[in-house]
């Protein structure tokens, strides 16, 4: 199979006419379009995928809905058409694929499914295929259950990887979808058809046991349980239904909640900055009645520098006055000492007589004493001053409070700083936040929480009903036997037919493990190979796969490589998906969307290089990110057959434009 | 040095025009109390040594008493100790330097919030000059 070209018409961002074409030369079979994240890299997929099967995938593979799939800005301006068509070959044949939905009369603009009536249109070598056997035309080429390998995203790339988490939700339902791929259903229906065959026949047999005599006991409690296992079976049913609806409202509310995860945590933002406003008002407040004390008794701060200085000064004289007392006193002494002398004519200290030649000296020393203290300019009084001022003075210095206020000051300039800069993140928070509900974010969060609850208690119901189902199969099974002591009840129709389906049925089961045994093998050889092929390790023997469809990597020993990264994981996976792929149909082409975020240059050197070898044409849709300079681009220059860029012209219209 | 008695003065005075000055820097709440807004004009007159002319005309009534501005006499003292009296009782030359100062501290509000800690950082470059 080989696409040629891609139509679209007002199909999700691609407002009016968008045109893909795909390269047709086998050595150039690589098409690459760029496209910045939001700008419709998936909606490119998703034309394909609609184009083919009549669906469109959101997040979580949850289809979208019809009427959302139409351009908004052109029914805005009154369209009322959007369609979509492949051209391409297929089996030797020219096959053109059109998809055409169109509101109905009367409907101004869609908001359900409902109001859009949609056709498809194909033609194989210019005739026109009957509707109903378009679907089983694509199914030969491009089987529907094989489509998640061929069209897929970097989103079936991690669900991929939850395949290596043993006994995961996800994988559990990621295996299902690989059987399904890989024929196991076929047998599993079957196996369900011999089941029901099997209960008639349990009936009559228990009918026709409670006809003979001496089984009437076993046959009515046979009855019994026969009738209590369609109890829990019709229990099941009803259980599973409510189990997958509020999967599926949990699944619409996280997908709602995952774009609105930006408004509620813009509004956790704004509830803490209010908090924190308030916070801050608090502080300063509480500081700003501080300050105010402080500022009533600041004044005596002012003074105080003047004060000391004049403190300083009043000691000093103080000093300088008790000095010239003390001068004074001892003057004093020796004046009365001298006096007394000359008076005794004996020296007062020694006791000696004055010596006559000694006599005139000392006089005169006498008369110098008495100049001196005529000189000292004692002032009592002042002293007495100075220090009942120092002692008045030592009263008012040092009671200040300006280092307490300068530290205030500057918290509450802090503190100002840091309420005008909150003020602004929630002015501008509260802009940002303008028409949306937050309220209802948070209702719907406390709703998503409910949701989860129920859905946990019904997976517990689910699994009661199918152990008591279990229980019921294994007391029928006994009963069943009872009912048949000898060869005359053994050839009695019912048991005869309870016997032929109890073989089938275990014959539909050993059926599906064989089956499932050789896909297992098969995928895991593919795998292995393309493994091999992209990995940068070139010691590593392969892969293994295990019953859940789980790679792990053998290394040069065969030992399991239990510890890798998060690109080899990757890898890993996209190595099972090459495996499905070619498991399912034959070589075609593949379109990936984004399959290269988390690896690093070399990986995606070396799955650039695989790639265009493992499908007759390669469709990459990518970020700037993901293929990076001439690089990348080198590995792939000789196989690329045409490059495009996604162009935005407003959020609602994308364009594409050649390289 | 004679110490201050307060038969000098009953009550402490200001000029009409200031005495408005005082109201609006605590309806501003720049000080807690009008009285707050007094003692810090003082003690900013005698920080600068500031010599205060006569508080101009007309003359409000008195409008704190000795006991509420100076109760433990300390601005007398600084008055006493910091200033040349000239034989003026120290609670006029009071009332002369809060007429100064609040209007000093009227000129610094109109600039936003008095900055108290520029105020008593140029009181201690004062103190080395005076």
């Amino acid at each position: 199979m080989k696409l040629k070209r891609l139509s679209m018409h007002n199909f999700m961002p691609y407002k009016g006419d968008a045109v893909l074409e795909f390269p047709q030369d086998e050595s150039r079979n690589t098409l690459i379009v760029f496209g910045d994240n939001m700008r419709g890299k998936t909606s490119l997929l998703n034309a394909i995928r609609w184009t083919f099967y009549g669906y469109a995938y959101g997040r979580h593979l949850r289809k979208i809905s019809l009427h959302l799939l139409l351009n908004r800005e052109a029914v805005n301006e009154g369209a009322r058409k959007m369609e979509t068509r492949i051209e391409f070959e297929a089996n030797g044949s020219q096959y053109d694929l059109r998809r055409v939905a169109t509101m109905k009369n009367l409907v101004a603009k869609p908001e359900r499914p409902e109001d859009i009536q949609v056709d498809i249109h194909m033609k194989k070598d210019g005739a026109a295929i009957p509707g109903n056997e378009i679907d089983d035309e694509i199914n030969q080429f491009a089987p529907e259950q094989v489509s998640r390998f061929f069209l897929f995203d970097g989103e079936l790339l991690q669900e991929y990887e939850e395949l290596l988490i043993e006994g995961s939700e996800h994988g559990k339902e990621i295996k299902k979808e690989i059987e399904k791929v890989l024929g196991v259903p076929a047998l599993t229906n079957g196996g369900l058809h011999i089941k029901t065959i099997l209960k008639q026949a349990q009936n009559q047999q228990s009918t026709e046991a409670s006809k003979i005599k001496g089984l009437e006991a076993t046959a009515e409690r046979h009855q019994r349980w026969l009738t209590k296992r369609e109890s829990f079976e019709n229990d099941l049913v009803k259980l599973r239904s409510l189990l997958d609806d509020a999967r599926n409202s949990r699944l619409a509310l996280d997908d709602e909640l995952e774009k609105v995860e930006k408004i509620y945590s813009q509004k956790s933002k704004l509830d803490s900055c209010r908090s924190r406003c308030r916070e801050i008002e608090a502080e300063i407040k509480q500081k700003t009645s501080e300050r105010q004390q402080l500022v009533g008794q600041v004044w005596r701060d002012l003074l105080e520098p003047r004060l000391i200085a004049k403190q300083e000064s009043l000691f000093q004289e103080q000093q300088r006055l008790m000095d010239l007392n003390r001068e004074r006193n001892r003057i004093q002494l020796r004046t009365e000492q001298a006096r007394q002398y000359l008076t005794n004519q004996v020296c007062p200290t020694c006791g000696q007589s004055l010596e006559a030649g000694k006599r005139e000296a000392k006089e005169m020393e006498l008369e110098q004493l008495r100049l001196q203290l005529l000189g000292l300019d004692v002032d009592d009084s002042r002293l007495t001053d100075i220090t009942v001022q120092i002692k008045a003075l030592s009263k008012v210095i040092g009671h200040g409070v300006g280092e307490t206020l300068s530290v205030v000051d500057k918290d509450l300039a802090r503190l100002e700083h840091d309420l005008t800069k909150i003020e602004n993140q929630t002015e501008e928070l509260e802009k940002e936040l303008i028409g949306s509900d937050t309220d209802a974010i948070m209702k719907m969060r406390s709703r998503r929480d409910v949701v989860f609850k129920e859905e946990a208690r019904l997976n517990l119901e689910v699994e009661d009903r199918k152990n008591k189902i279990d229980e019921a199969d294994r007391e029928i099974r006994i009963l069943s036997q009872q009912m048949q002591p000898d060869d005359s009840h053994r050839n009695a129709r019912g048991t005869q037919m309870v016997g032929i389906c109890e073989k089938l049925h275990a014959s539909f089961l050993r059926g599906i493990e064989r089956l499932s045994e050789a896909s297992l093998q098969t995928v895991e050889s593919h795998a292995s190979k393309a493994f091999k092929a992209m990995s940068t390790q070139t010691a590593y023997q392969g892969l293994r796969i295990n019953e859940n469809y789980g790679l792990t990597i053998l290394d040069q020993n065969g030992h399991e490589v239990l510890l890798r990264s998060a690109g080899a994981e990757q890898i890993v996976a996209l190595s099972l998906i090459a495996g499905l792929s070619h498991a399912g149909r034959p070589a075609g082409p593949v379109v990936m969307d984004t399959p290269f975020g988390r690896l690093d240059t070399k990986h995606r050197k070396n799955i650039l290089g695989y790639l265009p070898n493992s499908a007759s044409q390669l469709i990459l849709f990518v970020h700037d990110g993901e293929i990076r300079g001439s690089d990348d681009l080198n590995v792939l220059a000789h196989r690329i057959g045409g490059q495009y860029e996604i162009k935005e012209i407003s959020p609602t219209h994308s364009v594409l434009e050649r390289r | 040095m004679s110490m201050y008695t307060s038969e000098d003065l009953n009550k402490f005075s200001l000029s009409e025009r200031v005495h408005a000055k005082l109201k609006r820097l605590q309806e501003e709440e720049h000080f807690p109390e009008m009285r707050d807004a007094y003692r810090f004009g003082i003690a900013l007159g005698l920080s600068r040594g500031i010599v205060p002319p006569e508080i101009g005309s007309p003359k409000s009534a008195g409008i704190y008493s000795i006991s509420q501005i100076d109760p433990d006499q300390s601005i007398a003292l600084a008055i006493n100790l910091l200033m040349d009296t000239e034989n003026l009782p120290p609670y006029r030359w009071a009332e002369r330097l809060a007429e100064w100062g609040i209007e000093e501290l009227s000129r610094e509000s109109e600039k936003g919030q008095i900055d108290f800690s520029k105020l008593l950082a140029e009181a201690k470059e004062n103190a080395k000059d005076i």
